[in-house]
């Protein structure tokens, strides 16, 4: 018997999580209102550029930065955001880089590759690279077919 | 989700090396859809390479219910003992009602080797395939006997039902941005040994020959009489901003490069308008020019049967004609 993981595939637009292509992935809860989530948003047709939300936190739980649809919202540690061709890169106080999105276009689509060692509250490693991507640990979904329906 | 009852569809082989490739995989898929549906099951599409999310994405977005796809650095060059290993087993394990791939050089090598280990038929160069709605099976049309009769196939009693088509035989469906599908991750995780070593590849340098996509295609036969008449067939595919084919005669003599090759072993083309001349007709030929628009033909021999399925026929002397004809068209541009 051959066995096999299974994800989704868009036509249009994916991400690559833990080697597997699919259209958006979520870990944490992103209406909460504290702690870490991380969301790669589902792009409807027309849309090329990734939509990425996230609540990076500390081991205590404090939030290093809120991040709404790639725009800053919150921003106590004093990160920086770095804009790249096709993509954007965080960088904290000391300037390492937290978080890095890169998007790669094709002829007739576009797919996204994340990088980044992202923990918890409880100081779990969440995401972390994978070769040319990122690993997810933990609880999560990992196929959004839509794109996230937030609370406000 | 059902999926061992989904992957018993309609499988297609992506072959993605090259435009043309990548266009007669697409072609399939189109039909493959429209089989599927008949048959009410999926259509599945294999990508396997070392980097096919492009693939995988393309081919969702042409039809495509279910990729099967696999990604291994061994996977990179089309080795046919390799790729013959990997996808034998899938098979073997999902039990596809229908398989098929482009007839090219990489598809007329892997899927005879791949049918026998699979212990079941294989229809070489299709030019139809159909599903027989009373028993459900796969019709498979394709030029028998040297291309004297067009023979209907069926594979009855071994699974799956294996074909190979010409690019150009089917049109591909529109490219649609909104589809959504499965992707599915065979292990793979040990790609076995090929006895074949690749020590370099190195891609032809050959003048860019676009016969599928040309809207005029001039095709020259044996009838033309030598490799100086065949070339004045340039003079007059560039009056009318066309390309030029040629016959397996015209090929075996050595007269022009066997890309330009049409029919049963070459190539298949749709054009708006397609002049043939000093080609008699025979399937093999005609086999890949069924699906022009409007047909004109010269032949000196009213009988040819290329005047059965020419829209206007000239009889005459190739040589003789030929020569009015471009003077003709220069005095029009």
């Amino acid at each position: 018997m051959v066995g096999f993981t299974e994800s989704r595939v868009s036509a249009h637009h994916n991400y690559l999580v833990n080697d597997r292509l699919t259209p958006g992935f979520v870990v944490g809860n992103p209406n909460s209102d504290n702690g870490f989530f991380f969301l790669a948003d589902s792009l409807l047709p027309g849309q090329d550029t990734p939509l990425i939300s996230t609540r990076l936190v500390n081991a205590k739980g404090d939030t290093l930065l809120e991040l709404y649809l790639n725009n800053i919202a919150a921003n106590p540690a004093g990160c920086t955001n770095q804009s790249l061709p096709r993509g954007f890169r965080i960088l904290d106080s000391s300037s390492e880089p937290l978080l890095e999105v890169l998007t790669q276009d094709f002829p007739m689509g576009h797919l996204t590759r994340i990088k980044a060692r992202l923990f918890d509250e409880h100081g779990d490693l969440r995401i972390g690279p994978l070769g040319e991507s990122i690993q997810v640990q933990g609880e999560a979904k990992l196929i959004l077919d839509a794109p996230f329906i937030f609370n406000s | 989700m059902d999926t061992s009852n989904d992957l018993k569809g309609v499988w297609v082989f992506g072959d993605y090396r090259n435009y043309f490739q990548n266009r007669v995989t697409l072609q399939l898929i189109a039909k493959a859809r429209d089989l599927a549906d008949k048959l009410n099951t999926k259509v599945i599409a294999l990508a396997l390479g070392d980097r096919v999310h492009q693939w995988a994405m393309e081919y969702v977005a042409h039809g495509v219910d279910i990729v099967l796809a696999a990604e291994h650095p061994d996977l990179k060059s089309y080795q046919v003992e390799t790729y013959c290993s990997v996808v034998a087993p899938w098979v073997e394990a999902f039990q596809p009602q229908i398989f098929l791939a482009g007839a090219t050089s990489f598809g007329r090598e892997f899927f005879p080797r791949l049918a026998k280990r699979l212990h079941t038929g294989l229809s070489a160069d299709c030019v139809a395939l159909e599903v027989d709605t009373e028993t459900g099976l796969l019709l498979q049309t394709t030029p028998g006997f040297g291309g004297e009769l067009l023979a209907e196939i069926v594979t009855p009693d071994h699974r799956p039902q294996m074909a190979t088509v010409h690019p150009g035989v089917f049109q591909e469906r529109p490219h649609n941005s909104e589809a959504v599908g499965r992707i599915l991750y065979p292990d793979v995780d040990v790609v076995p040994e090929t006895r074949v070593k690749l020590i370099r590849s190195k891609r032809q340098q050959t003048r860019q020959i676009k016969l599928e996509e040309a809207p005029v295609v001039v095709v020259g036969g044996r009838g033309l009489g030598s490799r100086e008449q065949f070339e004045s067939l340039f003079e007059l595919a560039e009056l009318l901003e066309g390309e030029v084919g040629a016959t397996r005669p015209v090929i075996g003599s050595g007269w022009t490069e066997k890309e330009r090759l049409l029919g049963q072993t070459g190539k298949t083309v749709k054009p708006k308008l397609l002049v043939s001349i000093g080609a008699s007709g025979a399937v093999q030929y005609t086999t890949g020019i069924l699906g022009s628009e409007t047909i004109v033909a010269i032949n000196r021999d009213p009988q040819a049967p290329i005047f059965n399925m020419a829209d206007l026929g000239l009889v005459g002397d190739a040589n003789t004609l030929l020569p009015l004809l471009i003077e003709a068209l220069r005095k029009r541009i």
